[in-house]
């Protein structure tokens, strides 16, 4: 049978390989909606901090958290990607990475502001963080699904 | 290095999608390769059956609540057939000159552009 496939099969199979593996990469990769949610939530931690409203600290991260919960168990519920063979190493240090860059960098931004007299640090770092997520977060996600694709079965074979 | 190994079981084009979902997965839901692959639940399961009758898939059924759910898994034998007949193509390809274009077509997900 291999004999008998012609060049163009071949050519096609290996195209709708990598589109199936797509696939899945896509159904697993956090959404741009993600991003600006959360990037929200934080803009709200650090407002209501600045406004010395506890209970909208809590109400904010209970969002994020409870977004980010029902996002991982519904991809979780439908396909789980093979991390360890697809992410690795180079992936979860570029996530890790990106996540304590941001955060560092809010929570530095934030005391910086007070310290130099700032009427809301809290709500202008956290601004800047967000900032930061919605333009970084999807990247992240673009470059994640490179390594990803790089990565999957049968393209080092 | 995998060595190179036509399958004719996975190459037909439906058992080519599944298992290529597969190969990029731990498991995946019934339901969601039925939906990508935009099959009915029938055929999708005939096809995992021949699959599984093969050693290459592996299924698993459960519950999740009250609701009756349905995963599939590329075994240990599924994948390496998978790998070889990736090589096998890849093979053909390459001894045709066109490995260019294939390969990046591929690394991008979608399809070679046609000549």
């Amino acid at each position: 049978m291999a004999g008998s496939t012609q060049p163009d099969d071949a050519a096609s199979a290996l195209a709708e390989i990598g589109r199936r593996q797509a696939q899945v990469i896509d159904a697993v990769l956090v959404p741009v909606w993600y991003w600006w949610i959360v990037a929200g939530g934080m803009v709200g931690i650090g407002a209501a901090a600045d406004s010395k409203q506890p209970a909208g600290i809590v109400v904010a991260a209970l969002v994020i958290a409870a977004l980010t919960v029902a996002m991982i168990v519904g991809a979780y519920q439908r396909v789980r990607v093979r991390d360890a063979d697809l992410v690795g190493g180079p992936g979860a240090l570029l996530i890790v990475g990106t996540v304590w860059l941001i955060t560092g960098l809010t929570i530095g931004a934030a005391f910086g502001l007070r310290a130099l007299g700032s009427p809301a640090p809290g709500t202008i770092a956290t601004a800047g963080g967000g900032a930061a997520l919605v333009v970084c977060g999807p990247r992240l996600m673009r470059r994640l699904r490179r390594i990803m694709m790089s990565r999957r079965a049968g393209v080092s074979a | 290095m995998t060595a190179a190994r036509f399958n004719e079981l996975i190459h037909a084009p439906t058992r080519l999608a599944i298992v290529s979902l597969l190969a990029a997965s731990e498991w995946a839901d019934f339901r969601f390769i039925r939906d990508e692959l935009a099959l009915s639940d029938s055929a999708l399961s005939k096809q995992l059956t021949t699959l599984e009758t093969a050693g290459y898939v592996e299924i698993r059924k459960g519950f999740v609540g009250k609701r009756p759910r349905t995963w599939a898994k590329l075994s240990r034998t599924g994948r390496r057939a998978f790998e070889q007949h990736v090589a096998a193509l890849q093979e053909i390809v390459t001894r045709s000159g066109a490995s260019v274009s294939v390969a990046a077509a591929t690394a991008q997900g979608t399809p070679a552009p046609a000549d």
